[in-house]
């Protein structure tokens, strides 16, 4: 009988990009695990929590206590997320802390082995922020692409965030903008960017497509499902 | 009025015209890359560095925790070596006293080594309303003088200048073309500077660090010119953040390794000067008096309180040239004085929120600041409990708030949240002209939401 995980498609997933949220739960699969989609899930609160809105951000996070139980570990498409509700909403609603994953993170002590779809396939992976300064999780989503037989093309300042950064994507656009601008153009010479959060996503491919840079931004979940073609 | 206000908007304004000039992009990123660069290397050369942050932010901790106490230690230390301290609770009490100390002298001249407290307190533009004439003489800061303009880096103030710029504005005080080559530039600040330290009456100096078993003020330099300003004048004054004080020589060697690692990559800067108390009979040298003005300025008000950790800060720098957001915009968008992830959080905890309420959220709070900051300060986690403030204390706008509120509600139910969703896709052809959406928009397109959210496949 295998043993079950509990999917969390986030917000951005369930809306922006329901695909990558199934090549997630394609991969749980893939690696053995019986997916659950809690059906009363909504948000965990993080857009509200990190522009200092706590009580809207109570209200939302108890959604993720309603709809999560303990019993299986929680698994999600995204490193901010992930972050959230492991480190933040514990303290913010009041509750025992949950086991959430980050999806690669997860994969990879696991052993999952994802299919070699990226062969010959030049990545640059893009680490957001949350997921590498809180959950310092840094290996396993490149490990992960390595198995997949892609070859990775470091990025000329790793550290630097792309500029999303919730609401101050909307607060600083042009800032924010301008950092997304470096962050694709360290990534020229790859045949994609690949990120594990669906903000870093949204905001790099909107700008992307936008300023007419032509490069690629894929989720994690989406390069390892089906790979970069 | 403060100096470390910053209205609502100002941020914005400054960015925009930063980021348009291709000059200040290139030198912002040469500067913080070269300086980040350094102190990476340096710190990998300290062997256990997180031991040493660690014991730095507990020696500074435990004289902020216990504040007045140790700022009365200091002070009967100082005492005790025939120095002056004066505790000024405001801007204004440290301007008039610093102006007073000139008056008493007959200064009509004074030299000041960098102090980011004088610049905090407007020190410069009340000397000059009092008659004395106060010049920068550290290097960057001297240029900016001359140019009419305020710091942008900590460390190194001047960085979005050009050799050709510097060349154009000595020129001016020199009264003939000053060639734009290193040696013709320092040789005519050289000269211009040396009037300066042998004429002044009066030296104002900053303090890096105050320290209580001695009395001492601990002066960071690579120029030598604290030194000079605080050896030559007859009288040295040196104006001091209350809470820069160690209470051992040997808390103050924890500090001061990390310091010039962390702010320039080397293991200490050229001159650091000790100076414990004024001329005593029998030296040849060093004023004749020693003022310390120990600034509170709302420091004191942050002891025991949620952001007291702030208080930690050596002003080194590092987290400036790590941070994402001050590499593109620059010092000057945080507002005149202090800069990058440390300014967004001082200043409005100093001036208060009201004063610079945008400054909280000039961050992506990606937090490459905490894991730069040589003391352990977690300055992302203070940006966001000040966001928080903003928010309980109405300062942040009723709009936001209401659209936070309605949001919150939608989504504090699966169905709310469905019907919320439904309504939000098809007003997806206007959500590029209002709000945020249109801020999204001028740079990105907008996300399109998906015919079929995941939960309905």
């Amino acid at each position: 009988m295998p043993s079950t995980v509990q999917l969390f498609a986030t917000c951005l997933g369930d809306l922006v990009f329901p695909d990558a949220v199934v090549d997630a739960a394609s991969l749980l699969r893939e690696a053995g695990f019986e997916v659950e989609f809690p059906a009363a899930q909504v948000c965990c609160g993080q857009p509200a929590f990190n522009s200092g809105h706590r009580r809207a951000a109570r209200r939302v996070a108890r959604t993720f206590v309603r709809a999560f139980s303990r019993d299986a570990p929680i698994v999600t498409p995204s490193g901010s997320c992930a972050t959230m509700a492991a480190r933040f909403l514990p303290e913010l609603v009041g509750c025992e802390p949950y086991a959430v994953w980050e999806l690669s993170a997860f994969l990879d002590a696991q052993g999952a082995e994802p299919p070699r779809l990226n062969a010959g396939r030049r990545l640059a992976y893009h680490d957001s922020c949350h997921m590498l300064r809180e959950l310092e999780i840094a290996d396993p989503p490149r490990r992960l692409l390595g198995r997949s037989g892609a070859e990775l093309v470091p990025l000329p300042r790793p550290d630097l965030c792309c500029g999303f950064g919730g609401t101050f994507s909307v607060r600083q656009p042009e800032v924010s903008s301008a950092m997304a601008d470096d962050k694709l153009a360290g990534a020229a010479d790859a045949d994609a960017l690949v990120t594990a959060d669906p903000g870093c996503l949204m905001h790099l491919r909107g700008r992307a497509e936008r300023a007419g840079s032509p490069v690629r931004v894929v989720h994690l979940a989406t390069a390892l499902a089906r790979g970069v073609s | 009025m403060t100096e470390l206000a910053q209205p609502r908007g100002r941020f914005r304004e400054i960015a925009r015209l930063k980021l348009a000039d291709g000059h200040t992009q290139a030198a912002l990123d040469l500067a913080t890359g070269r300086l980040m660069n350094g102190r990476l290397a340096a710190w990998e050369g300290l062997g256990d560095v997180e031991e040493l942050r660690e014991r730095a932010h507990e020696a500074r901790m435990r004289v902020i925790d216990d504040l007045d106490r140790h700022v009365a230690e200091f002070s009967a230390a100082l005492v005790a070596r025939g120095g002056k301290p004066y505790v000024a609770r405001t801007a204004e009490e440290a301007r008039a006293y610093v102006v007073d100390v000139c008056r008493r002298t007959g200064a009509t001249l004074a030299a000041k080594s960098k102090s980011m407290v004088s610049e905090e307190i407007g020190l410069n533009e009340a000397l000059e309303s009092a008659g004395v004439t106060p010049v920068e003489t550290d290097l960057g800061e001297y240029i900016l003088q001359l140019a009419g303009e305020h710091p942008v880096h900590i460390v190194a103030p001047a960085i979005e200048k050009t050799a050709e710029d510097v060349a154009e504005l000595l020129g001016k005080v020199e009264g003939r073309e000053v060639p734009a080559d290193l040696e013709s530039l320092t040789r005519a600040a050289r000269r211009q500077l040396r009037e300066t330290f042998l004429q002044a009456e009066v030296g104002i100096t900053g303090a890096n660090f105050g320290v209580c078993e001695t009395g001492s003020v601990c002066l960071v330099t690579n120029e030598g010119n604290a030194r000079l300003v605080s050896s030559l004048p007859r009288v040295h004054v040196a104006v001091m953040g209350m809470e820069r004080l160690v209470a051992t020589l040997a808390d103050l060697s924890v500090c001061l390794r990390l310091l010039a690692r962390s702010a320039t990559g080397q293991k200490l800067s050229t001159y650091t000067t000790l100076v414990t108390g004024p001329r005593r009979p029998g030296e040849s040298d060093g004023p004749e008096e020693l003022h310390v003005v120990i600034l509170d300025n709302g420091r004191s008000e942050l002891v025991g309180g949620r952001h007291k950790e702030m208080l930690a800060c050596i002003r080194c720098g590092a987290r400036l040239n790590v941070c994402p957001v001050y590499r593109k915009t620059g010092g000057a968008a945080y507002g005149p004085v202090y800069s990058g992830p440390m300014g967004a959080v001082l200043a409005p905890l100093l001036a208060g929120l009201e004063q610079a309420p945008a400054l909280p959220h000039a961050s992506s709070l990606c937090g490459a600041c905490t894991e730069a900051c040589p003391v352990k300060i977690p300055l992302h986690e203070l940006l966001l409990e000040l966001r928080a403030d903003l928010v309980e204390r109405g300062v942040a706008s009723r709009w936001e708030r209401l659209a936070m509120t309605l949001w919150s509600l939608a989504w504090s139910r699966p169905l709310g949240y469905r019907v919320s969703t439904s309504l939000a896709r098809l007003g997806q052809p206007l959500a590029g002209l209002v709000g945020p959406g249109r801020a999204w928009g001028a740079g990105r397109a907008l996300p399109p939401l998906a015919r079929r959210r995941y939960r309905d496949r």
